[in-house]
Order: structure tokens, then sequence, then C-alpha cells
């Protein structure tokens, strides 16, 4: 635990020294944010809720799901793909700690630092340009503070998972790219799964998705009831063990067929 | 001159492909991903729009036509000015490969534009094939003579303004070192913004992207004419017609820009 603890530390601080990179990052968030919530609200063309989704709450997603870009690492995450590529993870597998919890720690070191720097900066930011909706009790925010650590273990066991295909494929980054657009359509990051047909968010909590971002949304915007809050809270902790096994598998199996090159 | 310029450039290119396509199923999945992962978001859009009809007063056909013109033109470019990526071109200034291209007897501007050309981007132009075709099937458009003409003439503009957008951030990268993300709102914001209707934006984004960056007039404008949709903010007539003039704009400044960088430029040390 203590080294668990150590390794995050590290990813942290590394992660604050890129900080022009930190600094752009957030402006280019920041002005896709004030263009998808501009889309949103002539989608609305002043209709007070669609779908239990107030325009407030609109405006609001395009704020948070901006705010979490980094935080989740939602257009692609290669670590450990390059790590397999460049041969490193031989050492990474000699170290005395579990390679899964290795990786753990320093994306949970890398998502703290930018859930600071481009989150929380980002939604202050955002509030001061759009009229935004906020939890409005204690327990709400609570309960969005786990959906918001849940989601971003969620999301690490599905980044993991797709990181191993470069033990399979040297090309493998086509098939990275195409695991990560999937996220952003079914995780209700490129609209708000509300807005989507009955059919399709039916399709939609089948699978690990809505767990890496709607559910923090719908928490955050308080369209759930308390016992549903606790259900989708229920289900984020279920898709991370289940993912987190699953992974275990495709680890071993990846590790069998690698080749070390010597160099 | 000129000639054996384009041919030196041709040969870059054929190298380019030909490596690029020498394992062609992987080459194929990786076109086919490039497109669906970007076809995701207007499917997304359509799929909300069954609860809202429209945006902004536009329909989705309308839109598709907006957003398809964009995309092809942005791959097109994407594809042909890889070299100025701007992502890529920083490596190139940081580790020195561009201080040995200097140093080769060929025009280095065509060495720039023949050291990429990324085929993969097909997915790109593919996906805003499909979507324009969604767009005639839902609101066709009547192509009259001018219109069918004035097409290309928009989207060989938007090629030269983004291109244009490309070489200057490029260019900064002489003096930052690093690559300047912001010119990234230019470019990628610039094609997210132009895939809607632009009177759907706050006053003072349109105000900027109309007077200081010209990007209202190199798609919107011009779908107003291919549309036939009346203006909503009152320009002159000749306002859907001003796209050549700001793509040209664009490109010929930032080719000046990239001239004036080239000879203050001195090398990285690397």
């Amino acid at each position: 635990m203590r080294l668990f603890l150590k390794i995050l530390r590290l990813s942290f601080r590394r992660q604050l020294t890129y900080r022009t990179a930190t600094l752009a990052g957030l402006v280019t968030n920041l002005f896709f944010g004030v263009l998808r919530a501009s889309v949103l609200i002539a989608l609305f063309n002043a209709q007070p809720s669609v779908n239990g989704l107030t325009v407030k709450g609109a405006v609001t997603f395009a704020g948070l799901t901006q705010g979490v870009i980094a935080y989740l690492s939602i257009f692609g995450w290669w670590d450990i793909m390059q790590s397999i590529e460049k041969g490193s993870i031989g050492a990474d597998l000699l170290k005395p700690m579990n390679f899964f919890t290795y990786w753990l720690a320093q994306d949970i070191g890398r998502a703290a630092a930018q859930f600071v720097t481009r989150g929380l900066v980002l939604m202050i930011a955002f509030g001061f340009l759009f009229q935004i909706t906020l939890p409005a009790s204690p327990a709400q925010w609570l309960a969005f503070a786990f959906a918001l650590i849940l989601s971003g273990l969620v999301s690490f066991a599905w980044r993991f998972i797709i990181n191993l295909a470069a033990f399979w494929s040297p090309n493998a980054i086509g098939f990275g790219r195409f695991a990560f657009s999937l996220t952003w359509i079914f995780s209700g990051f490129a609209m708000p799964l509300r807005l989507f047909p009955d059919w399709f968010q039916q399709f939609c909590a089948f699978t690990p998705f809505p767990a890496m971002i709607n559910t923090v949304i719908e928490i955050f915007l308080g369209t759930l009831t308390p016992p549903e809050t606790l259900q989708a809270l229920l289900l984020q902790a279920a898709w991370f063990v289940g993912l987190s096994i699953l992974s275990q598998f495709i680890l071993k199996a990846g590790i069998r067929r690698l080749v070390i090159q010597g160099g | 001159m000129l000639r054996r310029l384009f041919t030196t450039y041709l040969k870059f290119i054929q190298i380019q492909i030909l490596s690029q396509i020498q394992y062609p199923f992987s080459f194929l999945f990786d076109v086919f991903t490039n497109g669906i992962s970007l076809l995701i978001f207007f499917l997304s859009l359509s799929l909300v729009l069954q609860r809202f009809d429209n945006v902004g007063g536009w329909r989705l056909g309308e839109i598709a036509f907006l957003w398809g013109t964009a995309e092809i033109a942005f791959g097109l470019m994407d594809m042909i000015f890889s070299g100025f990526d701007p992502d890529s071109f920083s490596v190139m200034v940081r580790q020195g490969t561009l201080d040995q291209m200097l140093l080769r007897p060929a025009n280095i501007t065509i060495q720039i534009f023949g050291s990429r050309f990324i085929l993969r981007r097909l997915g790109r132009i593919a996906e805003g094939l499909i979507i324009f075709t969604i767009s005639q099937v839902l609101s066709p458009i009547v192509w009259t003579l001018p219109r069918l003409l004035f097409y290309p003439v928009v989207i060989f503009s938007q090629i030269l303004f983004f291109g244009g957008l490309f070489i200057a951030g490029s260019t900064i990268t002489f003096w930052t070192i690093e690559r300047i993300e912001a010119v990234n709102i230019l470019t990628y914001g610039g094609n997210e913004m132009i895939s809607y209707p632009m009177h759907i934006y706050p006053d003072w984004l349109i105000k900027f992207f109309t007077y200081l960056i010209p990007l209202i007039f190199i798609n919107y404008y011009p779908a107003l004419f291919f549309l036939g949709k009346p203006d909503p903010f009152g320009m002159p007539a000749f306002a859907p017609f001003l796209a050549p003039l700001a793509g040209l704009g664009v490109f010929l400044a930032s080719l000046w820009f990239w001239k004036f960088g080239l000879r203050y430029y001195q090398g990285t040390g690397s």
C-alpha cells in the first residue's frame, strides 16, 4: 500500500510539471464547451425540459463532459501499449508489484492531477460563462464524489484492456482508436444519453460505458432518485470489478505471447 | 521550374503512399476505424434530433450538408497538408529533422509537403461523403449550373483556409519549439464550428469568426446559397461568394509568414 501511494504521488507530481500544456488544453476544452453548449441551447429552442433534462442541465452537461476529458483520458491513452512495443514492460513485470495495481496507482495519480487542473478549473470558468446547475445537498455532493471516483476506475479498467491489444498486434493502435470511439457515443459523452431514443438507452444500459460518464452527469444534475443513485453507484462498482477480473485473464494470455527483443 | 518541383513532390508522395499500403489489411482497417470514430458524432446528433426536429431552424438534412462539406474538405486538407500538421512539425523542429531537410538541395516547402501524406485520412473523406449523401437524400439540393460550378470552389477554399492555418501553426513553432495547442482551436475547433449553422453561437464568437478570422464565409455563407436560405445577419448579397477570397487570403498570408519564419529560423541545436 505504501508503494502504491508513492507511485500515485510521483505520477501526480509528474503531471503537474506540464504547465503550458495544461493551460492550452484547458483553453481548448473550454472553447469546445462553449460550442457544445450553444448546440444544446439551439436544440432545446426554448423548451424548458426534454425527457427530464432542462436546458440549464444540458448546458451543465457540456461543461461536465469537457471537464472530465483529461480526467478520464477520453481521447486516448496508450502508455501500456507503448511499454509493450518498446519492451519496457519487461522491467514493469519484474517489479515487486502486481502489473494491474502498478498501472492503477499511476493512473490515479495522473487522473487526480488532471481533475484539479483541467476539471475543477474548467468547471469554475464554465460557471462564469453560463448558468449551471449544482448539486443541491451535501448527500448529492457525496454521491457525485463517489460516482466520479468510480467512473475513473471503470474507465481505467477499460483503457487497461484496450492497451493489452498490443500483445496480439504490432498495429494495435488502430483497434485502440476504435475502442476509444465507442466510449464517445455509448457513455453519453457526445450527447446526454437521456436525449437519445429509448431503444438506444436500453442498449447502452447493457454496456459498461454509461458507468464511465452518464452516471456522473445524472447524479450531478440530480435527475436520479436516492434509490436510483445507490443502484447506479453499485452498478459502477460492479463494472469495475467485472472489467478488472476480465483484464487479468487477457493479461495472462497476453504475457504468454510476449516476446521482448534485446537491444 | 514549377514542373520540376511538381515531379519531385509526386515522387515524395509516391514513396509515402507505397509504404503506407505495405500492409493492406492493416491499412484498410485504419481507414475504416478513422471514418467510424468520426461518424459517431454525426450519428449522435441524428439520433438526438429525433426528439427535437431541428437545430436553430435547420433540419438534419441541411446540417448534414454543412457537416459533410466541412468533413470532405478537412479530410483532404489533413491528407495533403500532413507535413505541416503542427503536432508533427514541432517534433521535426525539436529533433533537428528540419535542419537535415534544409541542407538538401531541394525546395524546403515541397520537402515538407512530401514528408508526410497520411492516406488514413481517406476515412475522414469517406465519412464526409457519407454525410453529404445523407444530406442529399433528406434535403436534396437543386443543382443548377452555378451551384454545380461553385461547390468544388468551396471545397478548395476550405482546403486552402485550413491548410494555411496548419502552415501558420507550424511556423509559430520556429519560435516556441513546442506546438501551440491553441492553434487547434482554430483548426479542429473551426472544423467543428462550421459543421453547425453558425447563427447558434454567442454573438461575440460570431463576430470574432466573421471579422478577425473569416471562418463564417467558407461554409456557412456558401451553404445559404446552396440551400436557398435567407441570411440572418443581413450581409451584402455577395457574401456567399467570399469563400475563395477568405481561403486564398489565409493561405497566402500564411505562406508569407512561413517564408519569413524560415529566414529567422536558426535551428534548435539538436
